[in-house]
């Protein structure tokens, strides 16, 4: 159990320290592309202001400081979470980051489940399969989504499923006059915990397409992980050996080769979260999704600096945790496996 | 040029490279206002836009600027991961480990979110997105140029050639490209194929600075609004693009040697 435990324990503090260093260098590469921009932020959060209102707005904001006491400032504000206005929406960030967030995270957790489950079944049918059409139909498929263009493939679902079959919404995240109820922000569970079920399915029918849209990549890069890792010679060598025991084809894939494959999806799912939260900004603007994404692009075309500072900050380390976390879950599930299967070997060889 | 996908792409490369010297009409003029949203037809090839120009014009140029902006996308991405190799292999022992942390935190973030923490600082423009999808891809190439590098400087015939007293210049270009070549041309294909896929998304955002620049993401941006009315404006600058990257695919996976199904 403690072999098990250190080597652990050293991976998680390896990973929040491999997650600090990230966090300081992101924060410190946004605070000076920030102080780099033409212009001073007091005439941004002003409008026309005097001499004096000027004087008092640095001191306040800080800005009369030297350049290492406004970063640590900035830290701290970020960790406290008082992250200023927004200029365009004149909001506070906070509250804008709560509207949007929670939106895209819907979209692109909903994509993962989509790929994962359709990247698992197709890889597992395409090596367990026979027939040489269904392969070629598996990696035809493989190919189309690893290379399309999502913002392309979305116009022609929408054209597919909205214009020609008239099964899907062309955009938005819920029908007029659906109002999200408080709850966790997702829209989906959120309305289903309200009781809400014809406006929940209204609110799931936007969301299909979208997230079916977005869950092309990562089933095929799952698929394809898949199939690589089923393609191993001692992948083959271990299927003989179980049904040379006698065991059930169902019992051998869904018990002992899906554990198998466990650890590399695991993998594949947590990479591509971060790619996720990428594609899901070239959704968004295909569906009309109302996320963090185009909240995110506008605010960086408009510089509207509180935004960029923070909620780009704040999503590149959702980012980078997350992939963070999945190579340390990957090498955590990759371990036991290991150790059960020498044990097991062991027990049979006695 | 065994690999008939690789003549393919060349083919499909050089017809894109010819929107630069070539179109049926000016791209930019706008000659048809009265015919504007009409269909395909034997004077329009792929119909009219909203603003009355020829749309198989607009998507040819748009499909040289999407190549030649990722060629050069591509260059300075290996230039990038080279110098970083260079860096990583040559520089002093406590830079290494600091690269290598550099690249493992950058190959985390989506290429867009490099292309936006960019533009927080730089202009929209067709050299920022250049550099957004050359150093989006830069860990990638880096990490592919390493192992290539690895695998081969311990080879017998490397050590052969040192001891024959090689030079450095002779030893990296008699010796070892030859052995690299194909692995580097392979991986100069990946990486041209994720630039022409990052700077259509970068430009499909609206990140290129001129609305009405002919890019195949930026064209399907400009036309969105008509996909309802008339979807060939729409499907066409994506259909391009699709062709051009899963020809790529196909050809590094064909020369990889993996088989089909």
């Amino acid at each position: 159990m403690t072999g098990l435990l250190v080597p652990g324990l050293v991976r998680f503090v390896w990973t929040a320290i491999r997650l600090a260093a990230a966090f300081a260098a992101v924060s410190l590469f946004l605070f000076l592309a920030i102080r780099a921009l033409p212009g001073d932020p007091v005439a941004l959060r002003l409008k026309n202001p005097s001499p004096a209102q000027v004087a008092a707005e640095r001191e306040r904001l800080g800005l009369d400081r030297s350049a290492a006491v406004q970063y640590v400032r900035y830290l701290g504000h970020f960790v406290s979470g008082d992250w200023g206005e927004s200029v365009r929406t004149g909001a506070p960030v906070v509250r804008d980051v709560r509207q949007f967030l929670p939106a895209t995270l819907e979209l692109a957790l909903t994509a993962l489940v989509l790929g994962v489950t359709g990247g698992v079944v197709l890889g597992l049918l395409a090596e367990a399969a026979r027939a040489a059409w269904l392969k070629r139909t598996v990696f035809a498929l493989g190919m189309v989504g690893l290379t399309v263009p999502i913002f392309w493939i979305g116009f022609l679902f929408l054209l597919a499923g909205s214009l020609w079959l008239g099964w899907f919404p062309p955009g938005g995240r819920a029908g007029p006059g659906i109002e999200a109820p408080a709850g966790t922000g997702f829209l989906v569970p959120d309305l289903l915990l309200a009781g809400r079920w014809g406006d929940a399915g209204n609110a799931l029918r936007h969301l299909l397409l979208p997230s079916f849209c977005l869950s092309l990549l990562p089933a095929a890069q799952v698929c394809t992980t898949l199939r690589a890792r089923l393609q191993d010679p001692r992948v083959g060598a271990l299927l003989t050996a179980l049904r040379a025991r006698g065991l059930s084809p169902a019992a051998i894939w869904l018990r002992h080769v899906l554990k198998l494959s466990a650890g590399p999806v695991v993998t594949v799912a947590g990479t591509n979260f971060g790619i996720l939260l990428g594609g899901a900004v070239l959704t968004e603007t295909v569906f009309s999704w109302p996320g963090m994404g185009r909240y995110l692009v506008g605010a960086v075309l408009e510089r509207d600096i509180y935004v960029v500072q923070n909620a780009l900050l704040l999503v590149i380390m959702m980012v980078l945790t997350i992939v963070y976390t999945s190579d340390q879950l990957a090498g955590w599930l990759r371990q036991p496996a290991g150790s059960a299967g020498r044990e097991r070997d062991r027990g049979g060889a006695g | 040029m065994k690999n008939k996908f690789d003549i393919l792409v060349l083919i499909v490369l050089l017809l894109a490279a010819a929107g630069w010297v070539y179109t049926p009409h000016d791209p930019m003029e706008q000659a048809f206002l009265d015919d504007r949203l009409s269909g395909p037809g034997a004077e329009n090839w792929l119909g009219v836009d909203g603003l009355g120009r020829d749309f198989a014009s607009r998507v040819w140029r748009g499909a040289a600027n999407t190549v030649g902006m990722a060629a050069a996308a591509t260059v300075l991405c290996l230039l990038v991961a080279l110098a970083l190799l260079a860096l990583e292999q040559g520089g002093p022992g406590w830079v290494r480990p600091g690269v290598r942390g550099l690249v493992a935190a950058w190959i985390g973030i989506p290429v867009l979110f490099v292309g936006l923490l960019l533009l927080v600082f730089l202009h929209p423009s067709v050299p920022t997105l250049v550099l957004a999808a050359s150093l989006g891809s830069a860990p990638l190439a880096f990490r592919q140029c390493r192992a290539l590098w690895l695998e081969q400087r311990h080879r017998l015939y490397v050590t052969a050639s040192i001891t024959l007293g090689a030079s450095r210049g002779h030893l990296l270009r008699r010796t070892l490209w030859p052995n690299l070549r194909i692995d580097f041309r392979a991986l100069a294909k990946l990486v041209f194929a994720l630039c022409v896929l990052e700077l259509s998304g970068l430009a499909f955002l609206g990140l290129i600075g001129d609305p009405d620049f002919p890019e195949l993401g930026s064209l399907l941006r400009q036309n969105q609004t008509y996909l309802f009315r008339q979807a060939s404006l729409v499907v066409w600058p994506g259909l391009v693009l699709f062709v051009i990257l899963l020809l790529i695919q196909l050809s590094n996976i064909r020369n990889s040697g993996t088989r089909i199904g």
